[in-house]
């Protein structure tokens, strides 16, 4: 193999490795090779089982390689899922010595698909911000781009992939986490419908809007691990564009948003007309309290978890997410029930607009990549906090739990990846990667590979 | 509704359970000055907005129905 395989999908790779072009334990070694060179500059990891995965490697053979496009594919995970024998440490000072006795769920089913788990990911401290800014673990670097950030809060899963230190990353998205950095980073990211990829396993943010998602090279990747991900994928019906009816929101989806992300939205629209599919306005349900709603159910959530660790560990955590907890204290009961309840509006209101319209089409981020330490982000004369502007656009759809998958359809005259985000109906998960996916095969959207030289 | 007191959620702290917090951190939440955490106030207002909304006999959201 050589380096440049290592910012191929897993669709080819699985190539190279059915035709014994390389070998599963080899493909590893390269993997490890460029961790050494770029874990430190990349902060991509907080720790590694580089054992248990040349053991995974050495096991890989012919039949296994046959059975599953994953066997043999090094992965990583955010550092919030357990895996047996190593910290779940939730990028925490809190939870350093939280020794995993067994594998997250999902980790066991990648382990069955024969992927080859190689280590944790770096995060924002629990989930707890989009910036991906980690005081103890460090900040990871947008690979496009040092000075700004990956995003996050999958921060360190953005980097890992786009950086090629291994094929694909699971991340957790309760507002964005996934999706949000996979487009600062020009990757894919995919959130599927809420409740489809179980959770056990993985420390919780918030149990009403935690997904688990998946960054990857490409759309075809994503298929590929939501299929080892879930029971009964089923196969997608859609072969073409023709036939399907996109939405475009009227409102919100594309206001105070870079003019560049709104030229490539633009360009990505005129591709999907001229290919036959139908784009319809929609309206969608009223935005002006969502981030209210979210946050009055995130921040109770959070602390009935965190509740078990700050009698005795209080002082571990960070500033910032010990005042978002103290927060989560002082809601009264039935204004997090209230909010809980507008989210099942919000759900109503979008499954109304679904009645319509097969897709919802937006920028996936109102803005490329923040400088590494921005506070603020100034997009159409208006400033707002870092971590708001990058999940604007993608954390009404986690209180709705439809499936949205964010993947690259521009380059910004900055040097960062643009990108879009389609919505589907509830369930719709396989409709909605295929519909990417043939954007994808396209390749009118390819972006060129980060300089890492 | 009344501008939120630091009194106000001290006693909260001390009368309903709960965890211990500091005062200073009670009190960034009513007045913030580090920046950690500003516009408490502001969501309070928004959700006093949103209780003045009739959700008639809507339930919170649940899980996903399956297909």
């Amino acid at each position: 193999m050589t380096d440049s395989l290592a910012f191929k999908p897993i669709t080819e790779i699985a190539v190279a490795l059915r035709s014994g072009e390389i070998g599963a334990a080899q493909l590893l070694r390269q993997y490890v090779d460029r961790i050494e060179k770029l874990a430190a500059s990349s902060k991509a990891f907080i720790s590694l089982d580089l054992e248990r995965a040349a053991h995974r490697a050495d096991a890989i053979d012919g039949q296994a390689l046959s059975d599953s496009k994953l066997s043999g594919i090094p992965y990583a995970c955010k550092d919030l899922f357990d895996a047996q024998g190593l910290a779940t440490t939730g990028g925490s000072r809190v939870l350093a010595d939280n020794i995993a006795q067994q594998d997250a769920e999902v980790v066991r089913r990648m382990d069955q698909a024969g992927a080859i788990f190689i280590g944790k990911n770096n995060l924002h401290e629990f989930a707890y911000g989009a910036t991906g800014e980690n005081e103890i673990y460090g900040t990871p670097p947008n690979p496009y781009d040092p000075a700004r950030l990956a995003g996050g809060s999958s921060s360190g899963s953005a980097a890992a992939v786009g950086y090629g230190l291994c094929a694909a990353a699971l991340g957790t998205d309760t507002g964005g986490s996934v999706r949000a950095p996979a487009a600062l980073c020009g990757l894919v990211g995919f959130k599927p419908t809420f409740g489809r990829i179980s959770t056990e396993g993985i420390i919780p943010y918030s149990w009403t809007l935690d997904h688990v998602g998946t960054l990857t090279r490409s759309a075809a990747d994503a298929a590929i691990l939501f299929e080892a991900l879930v029971s009964g994928c089923q196969k997608s019906e859609i072969e073409r564009f023709a036939g399907l009816t996109i939405g475009i929101p009227e409102t919100f989806f594309f206001e105070r948003c870079d003019s560049e992300i709104l030229d490539s939205i633009d360009r990505l629209m005129a591709f999907l007309r001229d290919a036959g599919a139908k784009l319809e306005p929609v309206a969608m349900p009223s935005m002006e309290y969502t981030r209210t709603v979210s946050l009055t159910v995130q921040m109770p959530e959070a602390l009935s978890y965190h509740n078990r660790y700050l009698e005795q560990r209080g002082e571990l955590y960070s500033r910032d997410f010990r005042a978002g907890l103290a927060l989560g204290q002082c809601l009264l009961a039935e204004q997090y029930i209230r909010a809980r309840r507008f989210i099942e509006s919000y759900r109503r209101d979008l499954n109304t607009v679904f009645n319509d319209v097969d897709l919802i089409l937006t920028p996936a981020t109102p803005a490329i990549a923040p400088p590494i330490g921005a506070v603020e982000v100034e997009v159409g004369g208006i400033s707002e906090p870092a971590g708001n502007a990058i999940t604007r656009y993608t954390s009404f759809f986690n209180m709705t739990g439809h499936p949205a998958i964010t993947f690259p359809c521009g380059m910004h005259s900055a040097g960062l990846p643009i990108a879009a985000q389609l919505v589907g109906r509830h369930h719709a998960d396989e409709d909605l990667i295929e519909t990417a996916r043939l954007i994808e095969q396209t390749r009118d959207f390819d972006l060129p590979l980060p300089d890492l030289r | 509704m009344k501008k939120v007191q630091q009194q106000t959620l001290i006693g909260m702290r001390d009368q309903l359970g709960g965890y211990a917090w500091q005062d200073a951190e009670i009190s960034e939440l009513v007045d913030p000055k580090l920046g950690i955490i500003t516009g408490f106030q502001d969501l309070l207002d928004q959700l006093e907005v949103l209780r003045n909304i009739d959700l008639q006999a809507l339930p919170p959201a649940g899980d996903i129905p399956g297909k």
